[in-house]
């Protein structure tokens, strides 16, 4: 028994390994003294201020916010309203709705992309930051619905009956007590879909027109020309800020505890 | 706990999106992507590291025209931007074989050569090329070869030849670009034949050469072989001068560039304006401005690839034109050639590609 456990644990260190130390290794090289990229000189923050002071750099970290919070802001909104209308009413066509709704997630991202890109041609709305704040929100519609919809199934109706019946509006009801109820729902997955946006690559590349080069988009760009430890830098922030988010959005989809306070 | 946590991250969330719509908050480092009536713009879409910000700041100061560029990787998304029809770029860098692509796709629009009286500093060997006979679309910006980059330590004495790369003794040290005309060029070559070849002998010839290379070849990779190369995976790397040149450039001692004496592929990207191109004024100020000598000089300069501009040489740091690797020699040159269309060739080529690449 005692041989197959430490089996396990060598195995288990080793799929950890495998799935890790490239980003490990990454991480490391962001903080390393020469701009070779295989070998180790020494610590060294010079990385971290090249990159603080590159303009070009910066501003396509702020591009990448911006499309992040709008993006957020809108399909947390309608992804919140899908999500409500699925989860309280039976209607015509409601396995239609929800099947297309999940479809962006399934869908390749590529086929998303080359679609998106069309169809803005077809509606003459010309390549910019707005279209890929669209592009972002459509496939981050089906995310937040998905999460939402989730919190959801353990809600209790009575409460919002007994906000009625006690005088409240329904749209007082809805501020008061449903969107309390389900804001831990919402604002994981708000954070998923901030998440996503700043990481998107290959549909940002098809949409993306003039001064909307997002930060994924510039490193691409830099790795042509050779991976730089400026590049591992930003790349180490991009993942620091993704992993705290993530764990975040994970916290808070947790089943609510005996009495939430919320 | 999940209530309060929640509020919190939609606090600052609201202050983020507050944040960026301020104009007081956050780097102001970007000029704004729209301009307002009247302003006068251009939009570039080019490669990484192909102009210095240095130019394009003087450029600004010059004409007042504000310069918004965004940067690509790859041929391929030029071609996807301009085909959707509403990417608002005035300008676009694409490769040869790309040029003629768009050209023919009707995708971009004829340069106005009464506009551009510095074109006369370009050097005629570089203009006329079959992938835009007469220029009609394209001018020339910078220039290179396909040769190899090798390790100095693990070479014979100092390579001057293909021959290298089809030598038993550095088998699993090749690496080769994953490219069928790249390859093909450097058979054709080795074996004294122009890369454009279209006889089906010569090209059986080319394709059994370099069947009988593949077990010495480590791997075919278009990628990042440069960093391969400096990596000390592999003793030869078949590739652009360009990259080549960057990693020699950190470890001279160790790498250099080799563009062989029987002659190799010589490529171009060049400026091309897409059909729907908009700030029409502010196009031709910005191709006479880098049409200037010591303009370009500078853009040479800045980003160690030679450029067709005549004049600009005596601009030029002196270590970037005497760099064979940038500026090969006339007489390395003259045997060096453009890939041009070879037809119904091309077929035959596909083939002998398939054959080699699935032995």
């Amino acid at each position: 028994m005692r041989r197959r456990g430490a089996l396990l644990r060598l195995h288990t260190a080793l799929v950890f390994a495998f799935l890790y130390a490239p980003i490990a290794i990454l991480v490391l090289f962001s903080f390393n003294e020469t701009s070779q990229t295989a070998v180790w000189r020494g610590f060294t923050f010079e990385w971290y201020r090249k990159l603080l002071s590159d303009e070009i750099i910066l501003g396509t970290v702020r591009n990448s916010l911006i499309v992040g919070a709008a993006a957020t802001v809108i399909a947390t909104v309608l992804g919140t309203l899908a999500a409500l209308a699925m989860g309280r009413y039976r209607f015509r066509g409601e396995g239609l709705t929800r099947n297309l709704l999940y479809l962006p997630i399934i869908i390749p991202e590529i086929v998303v992309g080359a679609a998106l890109v069309t169809f803005f041609g077809v509606a003459g709305l010309r390549l910019s930051l707005v279209t890929v704040v669209i592009a972002h929100v459509v496939f981050s519609i089906s995310y937040v619905a998905i999460v939402v919809r989730a919190r959801l199934s353990g809600f209790d109706r009575s409460l919002e009956e007994a906000a009625l019946d006690l005088g409240a509006r329904p749209v007082q009801t809805f501020f008061r007590v449903t969107l309390p109820l389900i804001l831990p729902g919402v604002v994981a997955g708000a954070l998923l879909v901030f998440t996503i946006s700043i990481d998107d690559y290959v549909i940002t590349s098809f949409v993306a027109g003039v001064g909307a080069t997002t930060l994924p988009l510039q490193i691409y760009s830099m790795l042509k020309v050779g991976v730089t430890p400026e590049v591992n830098a930003v790349s180490t922030l991009l993942l620091a800020t993704t992993v705290v988010l993530i764990l975040f959005a994970q916290r808070l989809q947790q089943p609510p505890p005996e009495r939430s306070e919320g | 706990m999940t209530g309060r946590a929640a509020r919190v991250v939609l606090g600052a969330a609201a202050a983020l999106v507050i944040c960026l719509g301020a104009p007081s908050c956050g780097d102001r480092a970007d000029s704004p992507p729209y301009p307002g009536p009247g302003e006068k713009r251009l939009n570039l879409y080019i490669w990484s590291e192909y102009l210095p910000q240095e130019v394009i700041d003087e450029f600004t100061r010059r004409t007042g025209i504000a310069v918004h560029y965004d940067l690509y990787d790859s041929n391929e998304s030029v071609l996807e931007k301009l085909q959707s029809g509403v990417a608002d770029y005035d300008l676009v860098v694409p490769s040869d074989y790309m040029v003629r692509i768009l050209a023919y796709l009707k995708l971009l629009r004829p340069i106005d050569r009464a506009r551009l009286p510095a074109f006369a500093n370009l050097d005629p060997r570089f203009l006329n090329q079959d992938f835009d006979p007469g220029n009609r679309y394209s001018m020339p910006y910078v220039w290179g070869t396909t040769g190899y980059g090798y390790d100095r330590r693990r070479a014979r004495g100092t390579p001057d030849s293909w021959a290298p790369l089809f030598d038993p003794a550095n088998r699993g040290q090749i690496l080769m670009l994953d490219d069928m005309r790249e390859c093909f060029a450097v058979a054709l070559k080795h074996l004294g034949h122009s890369l454009n070849s279209t006889d089906p002998k010569v090209l059986r010839e080319a394709a059994d050469l370099l069947k009988k290379q593949k077990p010495l070849v480590k791997t075919y990779n278009s990628g990042d072989y440069e960093n391969i190369l400096a990596a000390g995976d592999v003793w030869f790397a078949h590739g652009y001068n360009g990259q080549i040149a960057k990693v020699a450039a950190r470890e001279p001692e160790k790498l250099g560039y080799v563009l062989p004496r029987e002659g190799a592929t010589i490529w171009m990207d060049s400026v091309c304006l897409p059909r729907g191109a908009r700030n029409v004024e502010s196009i031709y100020a910005f191709l006479n401005y880098v049409l200037d000598p010591e303009v370009d000089a500078r853009i040479v300069n800045g980003i160690s690839y030679a450029s067709a501009n005549v004049p600009a040489r005596k601009f030029i740091k002196p270590e970037i034109l005497n760099d064979p690797a940038v500026y090969p020699p006339d007489s390395a040159l003259e045997k060096c050639e453009f890939i041009k269309d070879i037809g119904d060739a091309t077929e035959l080529m596909d083939e002998y590609w398939t054959e080699i690449k699935a032995q």
